[in-house]
């Protein structure tokens, strides 16, 4: 079986406010093998929107190891991390996270901004037809429906090649056909070697992955593997 | 990153916003604007000053009696100043002190360093011609005074040396006194004295400083008399060439301390200016009211700053989604920051570069209405553009640190 791309051990994480501390994650174990398809499911305010922004890097826990790659993450530089930020992960938001009045093309080229590839143009070109939208490649963001930013925005994550995508609930806005479409893309690009980890409370969408974790009160309280 | 993708994205964020963003640059187009304004005017300034000053002859030397502090290398200490008083005369040439033996003397340098040595006496008088009166300035000179100053006889004949009641006009001076007749043989009565007039002069071009035109002349000779003196209130030397023109100046000096029976040259109650002399005064005064002029307009450069810094600030929040973004993309704190510099760098150049040609508009359209012309210099573009950019660096650093400085995961959240 392949390596395990990431490693969480007894991680935690205090929000500190002046209405008091916020333990939003207590202790997370969990080991993410490389090509998997990991959905995370949970109520709100359950953690697991946290425990995503500490996989991508954008924050740091309060507590616990963080293993990523075989590099211990508390010991990276700032510019290491957005280093790897740029090249490793692909993020795609529950918001959709695109620069308004900038067109499809420029939006999905963005990380070549922070990162080098050979012919970005090309490489943003084919992920867009890859996401259907090559009509609209030169629409502005703001012109197009919430699927269409969605699927701009995997695209976008897509552009790096990077080894792990991570999805915070990207379906959240969208209604059944289009979640199901969107779905269908993480799944192909899962078969093409990337891992993938799906935030989600939707129990349908999650039967999507290969393994589904249940989070509750910043635990992890159940683990099931798809049939 | 890429500069150029950094720089398209700089214009494409401030052309997002263009009202907004033409009047955060108001500020530094005004600033600017009258810094170069100023500057074009005052080199344009200075130009015509010098170029009138080289028409009197870059090669005559004027001796002007008492002491100007100015034209010496520094200024006297009080004792040697009295003592120079005591001497025989005033400060700054109250009193005339250069007689018609000094010019006699400062005839006798060589003519292979003076050409042509005259004196002249001037002031101010009413003349009446037919029982009108009118104010003008009466010149008394040496016989020399005419050929030194070029000036020639359109109509009649010059002035003699005698006290002959002769006076010869200005082409302006005549033709508004006589109108279309004949000027030659008419009287003008000159404070109680009667003048016939022998000639009149041809057209000469005008300057700042005098109006050959509007002068009348009469012999050194009469002036001493009509006005009651026996000196000169100036002598001109005319050098051989610009190239003897210091050492005639010398020779002056040593020949007129001679005369006035004066040892220590610092006590010499006479000046002896060059062009290049006045010239280089005038540079001085022209460059200090300049600078302080560009240095007052300046101040607005720093309000303008102010006002960049100020709307950074608030493009810095507003963006800040934007900021989280690009650092869950991949974004450096660095890449952050020199995007948040460009941005307030082109900004600020772009006000610069309208700014430029602003100053440039008021400096010709001022230079028309003043009649003469703006001199637009390298250095003042250069200028123009360093300072502005060096204001976006200033006024901009902060809010891009700012933003740099942001969390990405609290800049993501941010509402």
């Amino acid at each position: 079986m392949s390596k395990n791309i990431i490693e969480l051990k007894n991680i935690g994480k205090i929000y500190k406010s002046e209405g008091g501390d916020t333990q939003a994650l207590r202790s997370i174990d969990l080991n993410i093998k490389e090509g998997e398809f990991l959905a995370i499911m949970g109520p709100s305010g359950s953690g697991k929107s946290t425990l995503m922004n500490i996989l991508g890097l954008l924050d740091t826990p309060t507590s616990g190891t963080y293993i990523l790659n075989d590099q211990k993450v508390s010991q990276l530089k700032e510019k290491q991390l957005a280093k790897i930020r740029n090249k490793e992960i692909g993020f795609v938001f529950q918001q959709f996270n695109l620069l308004a009045r900038t067109t499809i093309l420029d939006n999905v080229m963005m990380p070549t901004i922070y990162g080098n590839i050979p012919n970005p143009k090309q490489k943003a070109e084919e992920l867009i037809e890859m996401v259907g939208l090559t009509k609209w490649i030169s629409h502005k963001s703001n012109q197009l429906s919430g699927g269409q930013i969605q699927r701009v925005a995997i695209a976008r994550a897509l552009m790096m090649d990077p080894s792990i995508i991570l999805a915070d609930e990207p379906t959240g806005n969208l209604d059944t056909k289009r979640s199901e479409e969107i779905m269908a893309l993480f799944k192909e690009i899962n078969k093409k070697g990337s891992t993938i980890i799906l935030i989600t409370h939707e129990e349908y969408l999650a039967q999507h992955a290969s393994r589904i974790i249940h989070i509750q009160d910043g635990n992890i309280v159940r683990e099931e593997r798809a049939k | 990153m890429k500069f150029l993708t950094i720089l398209k994205q700089s214009v494409k964020a401030i052309m997002s916003n263009k009202v907004r963003s033409f009047l955060t640059v108001l500020g530094i187009i005004i600033g600017i604007g009258s810094v170069i304004g100023l500057m074009s005017l005052g080199a344009g300034v200075k130009a015509s000053i010098s170029e009138q000053i080289n028409s009197l002859g870059s090669t005559n030397l004027t001796i002007t009696s008492g002491v100007t502090a100015y034209s010496k290398g520094s200024y006297m200490s009080s004792d040697d100043a009295s003592k120079a008083q005591q001497n025989s005369s005033a400060m700054l040439g109250s009193v005339e002190t250069l007689t018609q033996n000094d010019l006699t003397e400062l005839t006798k340098i060589s003519k292979d360093l003076v050409e042509n040595v005259a004196g002249y006496v001037s002031s101010p008088v009413i003349f009446k011609v037919n029982d009108e009166e009118q104010r003008q300035t009466l010149i008394g000179v040496s016989s020399q005074y005419f050929a030194l100053y070029d000036l020639k006889l359109a109509s009649g004949n010059g002035l003699d040396a005698s006290d002959s009641k002769n006076i010869v006009l200005g082409s302006q001076l005549a033709t508004d006194t006589f109108g279309n007749t004949s000027a030659i043989g008419q009287k003008i009565s000159i404070m109680e004295t009667e003048f016939t007039v022998v000639g009149v002069l041809e057209a000469q071009e005008e300057s700042n400083f005098s109006n050959p035109n509007l002068q009348a002349y009469i012999s050194d000779a009469d002036a001493f008399k009509i006005f009651d003196s026996k000196n000169y209130n100036g002598i001109v030397a005319k050098a051989t060439s610009e190239k003897t023109v210091d050492s005639a100046k010398a020779e002056l000096e040593t020949v007129l301390l001679r005369s006035h029976k004066i040892d220590d040259k610092d006590l010499a109650d006479f000046t002896v200016t060059s062009s290049k002399d006045l010239l280089s005064t005038i540079d001085t005064v022209m460059s200090m009211l300049t600078s302080f002029l560009a240095g007052i307009a300046a101040i607005s450069l720093l309000v303008g700053g102010i006002g960049i810094m100020n709307i950074m600030l608030v493009s810095v929040t507003e963006r800040t989604r934007e900021i989280g973004l690009r650092k869950a993309l991949g974004a450096k704190t660095s890449d952050i920051l020199i995007q948040f510099m460009t941005e307030a760098v082109v900004l600020t150049i772009i006000g610069g570069v309208l700014g430029m040609t602003f100053g440039y508009t008021i400096g010709i359209v001022a230079g028309k209405f003043l009649d003469f012309s703006a001199v637009i210099t390298l250095d003042s573009v250069l200028l123009a553009v360093g300072i502005s950019s060096f204001i976006g660096i200033v006024f901009g650093i902060y809010p891009a640190a700012r933003a740099a400085r942001l969390n990405p995961i609290d800049a993501l959240r941010y509402e």
